[in-house]
């Protein structure tokens, strides 16, 4: 087949053929990325970490912290005679479990913004299809381009470009994706097996010296212990309340690896710039060599 | 047309769907104990009501009981989780008491009532084993169709006895329940894996005097105490049907 049966030119299909191999890349980075997996991984951990990321609520859990200091205070100024030693070692153990647990309540509550940022992205399984769609059209008009010359795909490959190009201003990833790479690094330490071991081991001393608290000390005490009685009260809610959030974390850290396995937040929207660039270079182009080939 | 490489093609992927559909579990239940006993044991059923749970004066438990070990602990030195709440010395271990149904049915499901919690957190669930309390909140136990925690459907609990009286068994439906959250208790667990300090029921059956005891360990995956193993032990009388 000739070009004069086409209609095409031979110096218009190099940027042809480009687009369709940029739209090959788009096709193949989710793919590279495994973004198909972690994406959706991504969405799970937003979804269960979401009723825990509000003011609200981690104000109340720093409520839980103080009482507990509270009750511990109360526990090292006016020692309870023969306490179990359950009772001791959350007395031995609090230093740690609050620079531990209220460390990481402080950076949550850190990220709360961070967190809505990132929330308010589209839904992160269909990141991998803001991929695919324009490279399975940048294929598309690659591929009518050469093989027809009317109507020139060169125009749809521009607007293609621009689209590209809005679409993660029109998201506002500029200002949300680096959020949302902010809020991976400062939550990270925490979401490690270790970590989430060692906050498991703070609500067994926890409640183990809620129980001797409970059963022993209390009935026995012989003077009031209001901050200790305070604890002992709330702590069926505050158990209700840690016990499910220490199992998302628990669930999570998974999906927490997933997520951080992916290219740098901050670099997403550039990864639609870059190739939205290419996309209008490869139409103009090829809008030219066509023009030069009509004047020709 | 189709052409011949084709048709052979059609052929081959034909033969390997048959051998593949020969060869899978044609029960979605997927119990170890599906069917039949194996060779020589015999399946146990009725009801193994239960011994209560009582503290001898060292401290530990004797009859029905339930131990938590910690995560990354073992089976034989722990380190155990203490129940505040336990009567025994040695508050590691938390004695159980028959629920309403008398003990643990063989061959039946005995499910978590719905709703499973009432507005504190108690788990309510009381056929196999009395409520009881655990870290100041209720927890319970039941054997579900459907595990609760996984999704997945099982089998009924099921258990069979060889000639030398040695009980093992399949309890992969077993569940606790406590504090709004569900834990698979099973061994095997749902899926028939026995991961980590999972073990199978074991234990012994007195054909004269129907006494009946199994343990079994069953390490939680997922949720709170994702990693922690529950130790289970329930002793009681054969109640035969």
């Amino acid at each position: 087949m000739t070009d004069q049966a086409t209609g095409t030119g031979d110096r218009a299909r190099p940027w042809h053929r480009a687009a369709i191999v940029l739209g090959l890349g788009l096709i193949a980075a989710p793919a590279i990325f495994q973004m198909f997996s972690r994406a959706p991984q991504g969405g799970e951990m937003i979804d269960e970490f979401r009723p825990y990321m509000t003011v609200s609520e981690l104000s109340q859990f720093d409520g839980y912290m103080d009482g507990i200091e509270a009750a511990v205070d109360e526990l090292e100024t006016a020692p309870a005679d023969d306490a179990p030693a359950s009772v001791q070692t959350l007395v031995d153990q609090w230093p740690t479990i609050d620079d531990d647990m209220g460390g990481m309540l402080d950076v949550m509550s850190a990220n709360l913004d961070n967190f809505a940022a990132v929330d308010a992205l589209p839904p992160f399984p269909l990141f991998p299809w803001f991929f695919v769609a324009p490279g399975v059209l940048l294929i598309a008009f690659g591929a009518y381009g050469l093989l027809r010359r009317r109507p020139n795909p060169a125009l749809a490959v521009i607007v293609l470009g621009w689209g590209l190009i809005l679409a993660p201003v029109a998201f506002q990833m500029f200002e949300r994706a680096p959020k949302g790479g902010d809020m991976l690094e400062e939550l990270g330490p925490y979401m490690t097996a270790d970590e989430v071991g060692a906050i498991q081991g703070y609500f067994v001393t926890l409640g183990a010296a809620e129980g001797a608290l409970r059963n022993q000390v209390l009935p026995a005490a012989d003077s009031p212990r209001p901050a200790t009685e305070s604890f002992v009260e709330t702590w069926p809610q505050m158990a209700n309340d840690m016990a499910p959030m220490v199992g998302v974390m628990a669930d999570n850290l998974d999906n927490f690896a997933a997520v951080d396995a992916l290219p740098p937040f901050p670099l997403f929207p550039w990864f639609f710039v870059a190739p939205g660039v290419l996309a209008i270079v490869f139409g103009v182009l090829a809008l030219r060599r066509a023009a030069e080939k009509e004047s020709a | 047309m189709t052409s011949a490489p084709i048709r052979r093609l059609l052929a081959v992927a034909a033969a390997l769907l048959l051998v593949a559909a020969a060869c899978g579990d044609d029960d979605d239940t997927g119990s170890a104990a599906d069917g039949d006993a194996p060779a020589g044991a015999t399946e146990l059923s009725g009801l193994l009501r239960l011994d209560a749970g009582s503290c001898d004066d060292a401290g530990a438990a004797t009859g029905s009981t339930f131990r938590m070990v910690q995560s990354g602990g073992t089976i034989a030195d722990g380190p155990f989780v203490p129940n505040g709440d336990s009567p025994c010395a040695d508050q590691t271990y938390t004695p159980l008491a028959a629920g309403s149904d008398g003990g643990l049915l063989l061959g039946q499901h005995q499910p978590t009532p719905d709703p499973a919690f009432d507005d504190a957190g108690n788990a309510i669930a009381g056929q196999v084993t009395e409520p009881t309390t655990w870290f100041a909140v209720g927890f319970a136990t039941a054997t579900n169709e459907v595990d609760p925690q996984t999704g997945v459907e099982v089998a009924a609990p099921v258990l069979t006895v060889d000639e030398n009286g040695t009980v093992t068994g399949d309890l992969r439906a077993f569940a606790a329940s406590w504090n709004g959250q569900h834990f698979n208790q099973g061994a095997p667990k749902p899926d028939g894996s026995s991961d980590g300090n999972t073990s199978a029921p074991t234990g012994t059956y007195d054909v004269d005097t129907g006494a009946l005891v199994i343990e079994w360990t069953s390490q939680i995956s997922g949720g709170a105490f994702d990693g922690f193993t529950g130790v289970w032990r329930l002793e009681g009388t054969l109640e035969t049907s």
